[in-house]
């Protein structure tokens, strides 16, 4: 079943001449499928990543989610797509300094009307899952970097959308930490999770069960690694 | 497959907290920022709670006073002169049925002085009146020492003297029997009277008695101004009659005033004054709002992140303006409250200084926090529409 399919997507960024960041590309992810995002800076991954997440339409071409058109949906249409389909995990793990480990995964359940007391007992059981069932009252300065993708992880966890984005998860950690993060991941994806990865780090790339490798804004190759996992 | 229905819907308690968030995350810079909103609510309600208090006191006190005092005096002539009442008018005026007391005072053409060898010419601003001894009842008078004139004193040299008089003759008491000089004669003070709010000219007078007047300074029994009280209801209606009867040949000569009609008009100007420093008020409130809305624009660009998760978690720009202005009511609504509750203080130690009735309209406190919201709900307004308008893919990549 395919989650998501990309078809001749093209992004171009105004501006004399005009940037082309996506030069037609066109992919398909099933669902439970571990797949790497690869490039050097400026290949378009992170282009791509907006686009895949609907933070950012594509100047043409189309994207679908789960058999949706998504590509010229309106705002508003799009932001209750994320809210419920898709969860973000951001290199710079963006939580909120005030709230606790399990406020801050609840919040990835704000914008789907789901009362607190709900919010906070899914919270729970998403931190359980990332290992952080110690952590649940911590404050995101009182942890670790580790930890703290822990808690972003988390957050996109518990919502159970149908595609988890991560934009280089370990970018912001040192490579033990890195590697207990990719371990999680691996992990979450044998429990059937559809995982889109983008990251610069080949090695990385290597260890999932396939890698998209982008130049300058075009595939130039889309690989099983059939041993991975 | 996915919902058909996945909207992005938030419960209006999360978008509260949502704005309460980033308040709670700069609690310095909250009430810096809220401080602005407070000064401004704080003065328009202190000037409503003095200026409020200071009118009930005014208006009391003109109760305590009564508001049934006339003054009938001569006036001028057609010919611009000064008129004179006819001899008969206090009695006449005493025929008036509801006129319940009355008392005649004639200008005597002497200075009061402390001793014989001060100038003539130094009169202190201090005017002699030859007064009937009813005087002190009808002006309800209250005497700070002594007594005032009475049949017996009338005719001998006795003077009793205004509050301000005594002050400037430096007669501070009379039980060391003090004398005054007017004009070759020596006076007795045998009373000292307390300040006459309604009447405060006569806080500068001293009264001899009519005989006495007569016979040293050959003063004329016609009365410049006669003071009557009348039954409460009836005070339009003597003041109607009071021309014809006081000078029967000259009645457009005749002035008559009320003398609480100052008073109350002194509750009047000090609208005024309230309204220009109501104003004063709002431009503080008007500076707090733009205070407001510069934090948050502030705000908005320094959580470029929040805003970009917000975004990935789903939120609708509305979302995300909603959280802004609510952010923005709240902090106009800290200031508020603060504010209202600053003015009332101020207004509550103000009064009771001044030894007011506290007067603090509660409907001046609920109008200053509805203010001080509307002025948050605009402020927030520009700040929120760019937070809405922030691209999400930019905002999740602060680097680009």
């Amino acid at each position: 079943m395919t989650v998501l399919e990309l078809r001749d997507v093209v992004k171009e960024y105004p501006g004399s001449p005009p940037i082309r960041a996506l030069e037609g590309v066109s992919i398909s992810v099933a669902r439970s499928e571990l797949v790497g995002i690869v490039g050097a800076s400026g290949s378009g991954k992170s282009t791509m990543m907006n686009i895949i997440g609907t933070l950012a339409r594509p100047t043409s071409g189309t994207v679908w989610l789960e058999g949706r058109d998504v590509s010229t949906r309106r705002d508003q249409t799009l932001a209750g797509l994320r809210a419920a389909r898709i969860g973000f995990v951001f290199q710079q793990f963006h939580l909120v300094p005030g709230l606790s480990a399990t406020d801050n995964v609840a919040t990835g359940l704000v914008y789907r009307r789901i009362g607190r007391a709900k919010r906070r007992q899914a919270a729970e059981v998403a931190l359980r899952q990332v290992g952080l069932g110690h952590r649940l009252d911590h404050r995101p300065r009182q942890l670790s970097g580790g930890e703290r993708q822990r808690v972003a992880i988390a957050r996109a966890l518990v919502g159970e959308p149908a595609l988890i984005l991560a934009d280089e998860p370990t970018g912001n950690l040192d490579s033990k930490t890195g590697e207990g993060i990719i371990q999680l991941i691996l992990d979450l994806n044998r429990q059937g999770r559809t995982i889109l990865i983008i990251t610069h780090d080949q090695g990385i790339a290597a260890r999932l069960h396939r890698r998209i490798e982008l130049v300058d804004g075009r595939v130039v190759a889309d690989v099983r690694n059939g041993e991975a996992a | 497959m996915m919902e058909a229905t996945a909207r992005s819907r938030i419960r209006p308690l999360d978008l509260l907290r949502s704005g309460g968030q980033g308040l709670s995350t700069r609690p310095g810079r909250t009430m810096l920022t809220a401080l602005g909103i407070a000064i401004g609510i704080a003065a328009m309600i202190g000037v409503l709670g003095i200026s409020a208090s200071s009118k009930a006191a005014l208006l009391r006190q003109i109760d305590d006073l009564g508001t049934n005092l006339l003054a009938v005096q001569a006036g001028q002539s057609v010919f611009g002169e000064q008129a004179k009442l006819p001899e008969a008018a206090p009695a006449m005026v005493r025929r008036i049925p509801p006129v319940e007391q009355a008392a005649a005072l004639t200008s005597v053409s002497a200075s009061v002085r402390r001793t014989n060898y001060i100038p003539e010419s130094e009169t202190n601003g201090i005017t002699v009146y030859a007064a009937e001894v009813e005087t002190a009842d009808t002006l309800q008078a209250k005497l700070a020492q002594g007594r005032f004139l009475d049949t017996a004193t009338v005719r001998t040299p006795a003077i009793v003297l205004g509050a301000v008089s005594a002050e400037r003759l430096g007669i501070t008491s009379i039980s060391e029997g003090p004398m005054v000089y007017l004009n070759g004669h020596w006076f007795n003070v045998i009373g000292i009277l307390d300040p006459l709010p309604l009447n405060p000219d006569l806080d500068r007078a001293a009264f001899i008695g009519y005989p006495t007047a007569a016979k040293l300074f050959d003063t004329k029994p016609n009365a410049s101004t006669i003071y009557l009280r009348t039954h409460p209801d009836q005070v339009e209606g003597v003041r109607a009659l009071l021309g014809r009867t006081a000078n029967p040949e000259n009645p457009n000569e005749v002035q008559v005033s009320r003398p609480s009609d100052a008073l109350e008009a002194k509750a009047t100007v000090d609208q005024n004054l309230t309204r220009l420093l109501l104003g004063l008020g709002a431009v503080a409130l008007v500076v707090g709002g733009v205070g407001i809305a510069n934090v948050m624009v502030i705000s908005v660009l320094e959580r470029r992140s929040e805003i970009g998760l917000r975004r990935a978690l789903g939120a609708k720009r509305m979302h995300i303006a909603g959280q802004f202005v609510t952010e923005s009511v709240l902090l106009s609504l800290i200031g508020g409250v603060g504010g209202a509750v600053l003015g009332a203080t101020v207004t509550q130690v103000y009064a009771s200084r001044q030894g007011w009735v506290v007067d603090i309209p509660v409907a001046a406190l609920a109008a200053g926090v509805a203010v001080a919201l509307a002025v948050g709900a605009l402020a927030g307004l520009y700040p929120a529409i760019r937070a809405a308008r922030m691209d999400p893919a930019e905002a999740v990549h602060p680097t680009g």
